[in-house]
């Protein structure tokens, strides 16, 4: 008696939930060869087609703004990395504008804080900052869950990914998460290289500018992901229109004074201007700072009080290298473009 | 172009798994329609019972806050109220976190709930009066809980119900929530509208603002059955008595993480007293 009540309890069990349960169709991070866990929980929000297909619309559509005129892609589009392009300060809505660059977005997955000053913990919380921020879209997090909730579009694809059409904050920045957190880039020449792939290697310049590299910004700039996500002052002059005290608004500690994230290298090529206020717009400017525009504060990074001297080939050699970090595949990769669902 | 493991385009990566959300059971097709009319179709009149609510074995305990200044009853905007340091107050908003909540009996035993949080909204009189979970049988002597919200939960990814972001009591400029929240005015405070404004959070070290509280107890014995309720007063007097006394002249803007909160954490920490047990 009891083997048949456990199978008839359980039959229920899988009818009851059956019935309600929308079919969804998982869809994996890749975690490539040699790169270190993800330090996303994917347990906590299982990536799927259908999140991800929603997370796109969200991203790209401007609903979550208060004036319904900008979205997240106005500031981070798929062709520059999801950097914005031209703008060493990005705005937001009536033009507002911001306080620092837009940070490439690219293997989110294995980024421990994000901002330029690491403020944000966690992949989800992030979306609160741009939604909310008065310089960027001004909304609160209230009216952005009011207009995603009066859309049946939405209502319809957050019931096709979460079961649910009535949406709270919750479920808005874990779509939204389904998306950015698949932004992977793992495709540039300088992975098939390392991958050893047939036909692919360096050119006796961008080997050369790879032993420089290796040499003097692997450090920080730590393979593969081409950071090692710390906070460091990298030596730029302090700007006194903005005051910009960087990670030491968050930790109220002096000695973090002007440090930022270490950004990542990757589709460098695409994502000018540089550094943290975009006051640099070419590449080999940004390699010129490293070697000649170091401003020695107390806080500097101790791999920079030393200076870094680089002969003109040498210069030219580095940013060839860095240009094998261009990831084509990601900046042309049409899932990661508007997927526009009725 | 250099890919590897297929296309540029389209999404990132598909693993198709056919057996995704769905479990597979096997029975023998003879029996089915048998056993379906015999044994399935009544058992679907069981389903109300399963979906019940387990019914927990212990009493049910809730707590009752009590929102007061001294041994006044709050009443938020229209009533002034006298400060240690003498400055006449009245309080507009006074919203806290409280979690974690444990009873401890004489030896050490422990119940109680985890990642569970209480937003207490003086505006709200429903947010006064919550229950607490996975409390045993037993005889009690201490009652302890958390002013605030964890560092683990702050740094958790997007949370609902209480920990919605919505509830005015999340910092987006510096990710994390603010353990508690006082505002009012009062005539010292040479600022708009005489406001004074005190927003304590901060979960990382050294400015970590969450603060325990343990409150010691009559013997409580909590049997099988029934419902237990504790009443907790929780005094603002506090805020402004100590350990540091508050002058509202010189202190009327605490909004960031840092010294200044933890010193208004560690003077709140003691606005808890038992009111009433049973």
């Amino acid at each position: 008696m009891t083997k048949i009540s456990v199978v008839f309890f359980s039959l229920i069990f899988f009818m009851a939930g059956g019935a309600c349960i929308t079919d969804t169709t998982p869809l994996k991070l890749v975690v490539p060869e040699g790169w270190p866990k993800p330090v996303y929980d994917f347990k906590k929000n299982k990536t799927t087609k259908e999140g991800f297909i929603l997370g796109n619309n969200l991203f790209y559509d401007p609903i979550l703004s208060r004036d319904s005129t900008i979205s997240c892609a106005s500031c981070h589009l798929s062709f520059t990395a999801f950097t914005h392009a031209d703008h060493s300060l990005s705005h937001g809505i009536e033009g507002r504008f911001g306080r620092r660059n837009s940070i490439a977005l690219e293997n989110l997955a294995w980024s421990p804080s994000f901002m330029w000053d690491g403020s944000v913990k966690n992949l989800e919380q992030q979306a609160i900052n741009p939604i909310t921020n008065r310089l960027e879209m001004d909304n609160t997090m209230i009216n952005a869950l009011n207009a995603v909730n009066s859309s049946p579009k939405y209502r319809r694809l957050f019931y096709l990914a979460f079961n649910d059409s009535s949406i709270d904050a919750k479920m808005l920045l874990k779509a939204l998460a389904q998306f950015t957190v698949m932004l992977e880039s793992y495709n540039s020449k300088y992975d098939s290289v390392m991958r050893k792939e047939a036909g692919v290697s360096f050119t006796e310049s961008e080997q050369n500018g790879y032993t420089l590299f290796r040499q003097h910004c692997n450090s920080c700039h730590t393979e593969p992901l081409f950071t090692n996500y710390s906070f460091q002052n990298n030596g730029l002059a302090p700007d006194t229109a903005l005051n910009d005290l960087g990670r030491m608004i968050i930790t109220k500690n002096e000695t973090d004074r002007y440090k930022f994230k270490v950004p990542s290298l990757r589709n460098i090529e695409f994502s000018a201007p540089y550094f943290h206020d975009g006051r640099v717009n070419k590449l080999k400017e940004a390699v010129e700072h490293y070697t000649s525009g170091i401003v020695e504060t107390p806080t500097l990074a101790k791999e920079l009080r030393q200076k870094i001297i680089l002969s003109a080939p040498e210069k030219k050699d580095l940013v060839a290298f860095l240009k094998t970090l261009s990831d084509r595949a990601f900046v042309y990769n049409t899932g990661f473009r508007n997927i526009f669902s009725q | 172009m250099h890919s590897r493991g297929g296309s540029n385009y389209g999404f990132p990566n598909s693993n198709k798994n056919p057996n995704f959300g769905k479990t597979n059971y096997r029975m023998d097709c003879k029996g089915i329609k048998k056993t379906f009319f015999k044994y399935i179709l009544p058992a679907y009149a069981f389903i109300p019972v399963l979906l019940c609510p387990q019914v927990s074995k212990a009493q049910q305990l809730f707590i009752k806050i009590n929102p007061v200044f001294d041994n006044r009853s709050l009443v938020l905007d229209d009533q002034n109220y006298i400060t240690a340091n003498g400055d006449t107050v009245s309080i507009e908003t006074f919203k806290f976190y409280l979690s974690n909540f444990i009873l401890v009996t004489e030896d050490a035993e422990r119940a109680g709930e985890k990642n569970s949080y209480h937003l207490v909204d003086a505006q709200d009189s429903t947010s006064f009066y919550f229950a607490v979970n996975n409390i045993r049988p037993w005889v009690y002597k201490r009652l302890q809980f958390d002013i605030g919200v964890d560092s683990l939960a702050n740094v958790s990814g997007a949370m609902s119900g209480a920990l919605d972001p919505i509830h005015g009591m999340y910092w987006a400029w510096n990710t994390g929530y603010i353990n508690a929240k006082l505002v009012g005015h009062s005539r010292p405070c040479k600022t708009l509208h005489h406001q004074f404004d005190f927003h304590i959070g901060g979960y990382t070290n050294p400015y970590n603002s969450l603060r325990k509280v343990v409150l010691e107890l009559d013997d409580l014995p909590i049997s099988s059955s029934g419902t237990t309720v504790i009443e907790l007063n929780a005094d603002i007097s506090q805020w402004f008595k100590g350990p540091q006394i508050i002058n509202l002249f010189r202190t009327n803007d605490i909004v960031i993480p840092g010294k200044s909160a933890m010193m208004m954490a560690d003077n709140y920490m003691d606005m808890f007293s038992i009111k009433k047990q049973p």
